[in-house]
């Protein structure tokens, strides 16, 4: 008995030590963060930037307020910008899943010796800064270079008028789903290579084809790495600013631009960080629903 | 006399070895990583000049390097520069607390905000003999009068700049804000034209064109701005305040709203690429922004005495010839005047005369509530 205490002591030592740098590390740079913004999200914005003090004098303004709040739902326009990114953000999704998918399965599947390579090429554009990968295609969807002219001279063969590539809707969301596809690729492969080859025997035994082994054994056993690209991709594509900023055109406003804007521009700390709240929110609602979605249907598989 | 970094280590070695209850070995290793740390800071090439260093904390690419290391020689010491690209960047980064810079480069709204928060040391004019050097336009300005904290260094001038052959031929009125908002001149370039990507300098091409000050607060003329903006936009192609000079240089776009200086820039990258096209500079003719770039001590700068050294460098006009050289960049000193390239001194967009002085205005700082009023207007434009 002593001697299970004691072991209860050494394993409870070990989990605190293996738990607690992480635990501290998100404690000091999430959660300290994440309370200073929402407490800064009921202030007034100081003058200056920054925030208005807490307490002062009757002639300057002070103390605490809902006035972001209200000013944020006091019209629809700060929710249609939330909804446009819901928007990019989710086709971005779907085009890296769609597009991820098969290359996921391709390298899943082929020979143990090639796997490794094939992984490393996916993840070779982590080794240059994005930005130059961004700045490349500015160049590639350019006016001068030879895909517009292709795509144009294509146009004008059906007798459609010329289009522009750059500083477009069509250029953002290539751009995106340049910068996240590895992220959707990873899980996803990370998921499919421990699938038992031996299952897919054993549906086609039974007389599966192979849309059928596809959809009633690989895909429903596949989902959790679905979810966990999804979210990768999802969460941090809805708060892209700079892509929309470099190759978007006039109207491609996402709530990351807005809200850096509240800091850089406006100075307006207090409308920034409750723009940023709403947006955690919504993300979280987002994930909670695809959660609870994903669940209900692993059911039926 | 310690240096600051050599404080913030001694102090930080400091604590470590009160808190914590390490192994004797471990307090070794402390030990020494303190006195490498001091011999590091005692003994590096920089030791004889270790109390004379100048912070200059400016724009990107705003000085020449010559300029620098002439300064550098000429002082003994050693200027060690940190970089913004915005106003409101550099307003942030010391709201935020960061200290120890003895120069700021900032734009005239920016000299205001920081002289009505008390940050600035007032200068000492004794020390600046060559102030006389300054043409009196840009002196006694409404964010300092009296220029008791900022001495002017430089400045831009928003305007409209274009390809020469591209638009040869169109019958555009290049004199005017027109160009940029009017449908049916843009028809002709329709996604050749981008316009700044920021809230006050658009806005005040607008209000311009309109026939308001670039200062107007009234919330009417904004939105009858802000729909001009919207109606005209379907025709731009982006908004934009980085790439644009790139575009301009490559020919992917023909016609923009920008700075006089990267509109320089891009005419000085496209000769020398061999385009066989110019960029040139317009000012519009209903005005435009001026802003003027000044010389601030920061309360924070520990070493006023070589702030002010640096200023009366910059106030000669050779030293100061050389970022306009540079950059092309307006230049407030008329002893620089002798020393400035003759197709960069007759450029009127650059050197505007009399008369088109008096229709460039400065852009002056908003109050909270206008701001946000404001991003709410920006909004609007960018999502509809």
């Amino acid at each position: 008995m002593n001697d299970g205490r004691k072991q209860s002591h050494a394993t409870r030592l070990t989990r605190w030590l293996v738990g607690g740098p992480p635990l501290l590390f998100l404690l000091l740079l999430v959660a300290v963060p994440g309370a200073i913004m929402v407490l800064a999200s009921f202030r007034y914005p100081g003058e200056f930037g920054g925030l208005a003090p807490l307490f002062a004098d009757a002639q300057t303004l002070h103390g605490v307020t809902t006035e972001t709040y209200r000013f944020f739902f006091s019209d629809f326009i700060y929710t249609e910008v939330f909804l446009k990114s819901f928007g990019m953000a989710l086709a971005t999704t779907l085009i890296c899943l769609v597009m991820a998918y098969p290359l996921a399965m391709l390298i899943a599947r082929s020979p143990k010796r090639n796997r490794n390579l094939m992984m490393l090429l996916v993840i070779l554009p982590f080794t240059s800064n994005f930005l130059i990968g961004i700045y490349a295609w500015m160049i590639i969807l350019g006016p001068q270079a030879a895909l517009n002219h292709a795509i144009n001279a294509l146009l004008g063969a059906f007798g459609a008028a010329p289009v522009q590539l750059l500083f477009s809707p069509f250029a953002v969301l290539i751009v995106m789903v340049y910068v996240y596809l590895p992220f959707m690729v990873l899980p996803l492969y990370t998921n499919l290579e421990k699938h038992d080859p031996l299952l897919l025997d054993a549906a086609q035994d039974l007389g599966a084809n192979a849309w059928q082994r596809f959809w009633r054994v690989t895909f429903p056993l596949s989902r959790p790495g679905i979810f966990a690209g999804c979210a990768l991709v999802f969460i941090p594509a809805i708060g892209m600013f700079l892509v929309p900023e470099l190759v978007g055109g006039t109207g491609d406003i996402m709530i990351g631009n807005l809200i850096k804007e509240q800091f850089l521009a406006t100075r307006d700390w207090p409308f920034g960080s409750t723009l940023a709240i709403l947006l955690t929110l919504a993300v979280l609602l987002v994930l909670w629903i695809v959660a609870k979605l994903s669940a209900r249907g692993g059911r039926y598989a | 006399m310690k240096t600051p970094q050599q404080n913030r280590f001694s102090h930080r070695g400091h604590r470590a070895h009160r808190e914590n209850r390490c192994p004797l070995y471990c307090r070794r290793v402390l030990c020494g990583l303190c006195v490498l740390c001091g011999l590091w800071f005692g003994l590096s090439p920089f030791s004889a000049y270790a109390e004379d260093i100048l912070h200059l904390y400016n724009w990107n690419n705003y000085i020449s390097d010559t300029t620098i290391s002439r300064f550098e020689d000429e002082c003994k010491c050693r200027v060690i520069q940190d970089y913004y690209s915005d106003n409101e960047e550099m307003l942030a980064k010391l709201a935020a607390g960061a200290t120890g810079y003895d120069i700021i480069v900032p734009t005239g709204n920016a000299v205001e905000a920081l002289v009505r928060q008390h940050a600035l040391r007032p200068l000492d004019k004794s020390l600046l003999p060559n102030l006389k050097n300054i043409d009196p336009a840009y002196l006694n300005t409404w964010f300092d009068p009296g220029n008791k904290y900022s001495v002017p260094y430089a400045y831009t001038i928003t305007l409209i700049g274009y390809n020469s052959e591209k638009l040869r031929g169109l019958d555009l009125p290049l004199d005017s804000w027109a160009a940029i908002f009017e449908p049916r001149y843009l028809e002709k370039v329709k996604g050749r034209v981008t316009v700044l990507d920021s809230q006050r300098e658009l806005l005040a091409a607008a209000l311009k064109y309109l026939g308001y000050s670039v200062n107007d607060t009234d919330e009417g003329h904004w939105r009858q701005a802000r729909d001009l903006i919207i109606r005209a936009k379907p025709y731009w192609a982006a908004f934009n305040a980085s790439s644009y000079i790139k575009e301009l240089t490559v020919g992917n776009i023909w016609l923009v709203h920008g700075y006089s200086n990267d509109i320089f820039q891009a005419d000085q990258d496209a000769q020398k690429a061999r385009r066989g096209f110019r960029i040139r500079a317009n000012l519009p003719k209903e005005g435009a922004v001026l802003a003027l770039d000044s010389m601030v001590l920061h309360k924070s700068g520990p070493r006023p005495d070589l702030a002010h050294r640096f200023i009366s460098f910059m106030l000669d006009g050779r030293n100061s010839s050389e970022l306009t050289n540079l950059i092309g960049s307006g230049n407030p000193n008329r002893a620089a005047q002798p020393y400035i390239l003759p197709e960069i001194a007759d450029n009127p967009s650059v050197f505007p005369n009399h008369e088109q002085q008096a229709r460039l205005e400065m852009l002056r700082d908003l109050d909270r509530n206008q701001r946000r009023v404001l991003s709410r207007i920006w909004t609007e434009i960018k999502l509809r």
